[in-house]
């Protein structure tokens, strides 16, 4: 009985501990999560920005997709500027 | 010499029976929109800090505090966590930081305005940031602060403290994007 008891008492707190830590995850948040609005950055003045600053490195980083496009329109623009230069490599060669 | 000691344990048995006394009687105020008066407060204040002090004495601040992926990984936290009592850029109050007791500290503000007792007697910034670590790990005892410690890895405070220490710094437009939370800043380091 004492066995069975114990077991019970150890099953039920090592549930509540993973509950507790699946509260505490991460991406429980993200259902509730809000996107960075990176707007505002845009409308800074980048010369008087100072790149040394941890804050405005973080905000650098948090915003980069958004200033520079997302992740594909980057790879677009690359592969933009890859067909550019192809083209004026082949009519110079014209 | 007998009749001092005589004397000295009626004293001391008086103290006891009236402190006894005192305490079953239920007198004592104990609703949070009451302040405690001032010898309770001082005493009560005293024994956190000295604790707190000693306590977090020993611990070592990451040498990277100031990076910019603790910044983007705490500020997450920040939000999600701390915010209803210690607010955020652009706001002065909540439910929370106007109805606890002890009033829970406005972090949106520098130490030395929202704790400026505690600022006098350290006058040091690491021994603000190892106690700002040890608070959030360990929580504090019928304050309202939690012990997040339970949940959250020793990385995961400190990137929590590093966005504090910047926190009196930010816009309310700097503490969205900070604060905001993407995939890759989801609170490790």
């Amino acid at each position: 009985m004492k066995t069975k008891t114990l077991t019970f008492a150890m099953a039920l707190s090592t549930l509540a501990f993973t509950l507790s830590a699946q509260a505490h995850d991460p991406k429980e948040h993200m259902k509730d999560a809000k996107a960075p609005e990176c707007a505002a950055m845009k409308d800074m003045d980048h010369s008087k920005m100072d790149m040394d600053d941890p804050v405005m490195q973080a905000m650098m980083k948090q915003c980069m997709k958004d200033m520079h496009g997302d992740d594909t329109g980057e790879e677009e623009s690359h592969e933009d500027h890859e067909k550019e230069s192809d083209t004026h490599n082949s009519e110079h060669q014209h | 010499m007998k009749n001092y000691l005589k004397s000295l344990a009626l004293i001391s048995a008086f103290i006891l029976l009236s402190g006894g006394l005192f305490l079953y009687s239920g007198l004592y105020p104990m609703g949070a929109d009451t302040p405690h008066n001032q010898l309770t407060y001082w005493l009560l204040e005293t024994l956190r800090e000295r604790s707190i002090a000693r306590a977090a004495s020993d611990l070592e601040i990451p040498n990277d505090l100031n990076s910019s992926d603790r910044l983007l990984a705490g500020g997450a936290d920040y939000n999600d966590m701390c915010t209803g009592c210690h607010l955020k850029p652009g706001k002065t109050q909540s439910d929370f930081s106007i109805g606890l007791y002890p009033v829970p500290p406005n972090l949106t503000l520098t130490v030395d305005r929202h704790d400026p007792e505690h600022a006098d007697s350290t006058g040091s910034d690491n021994e603000t940031i190892k106690r700002q670590f040890w608070i959030i790990k360990h929580g504090i005892k019928a304050s309202g602060m939690p012990a997040w410690g339970s949940g959250h890895d020793d990385e995961r405070i400190w990137n929590m403290v590093a966005f504090i220490q910047q926190l009196p710094t930010l816009s309310p437009e700097q503490y969205q994007i900070l604060s905001a939370r993407r995939n890759n800043n989801g609170g490790h380091h």
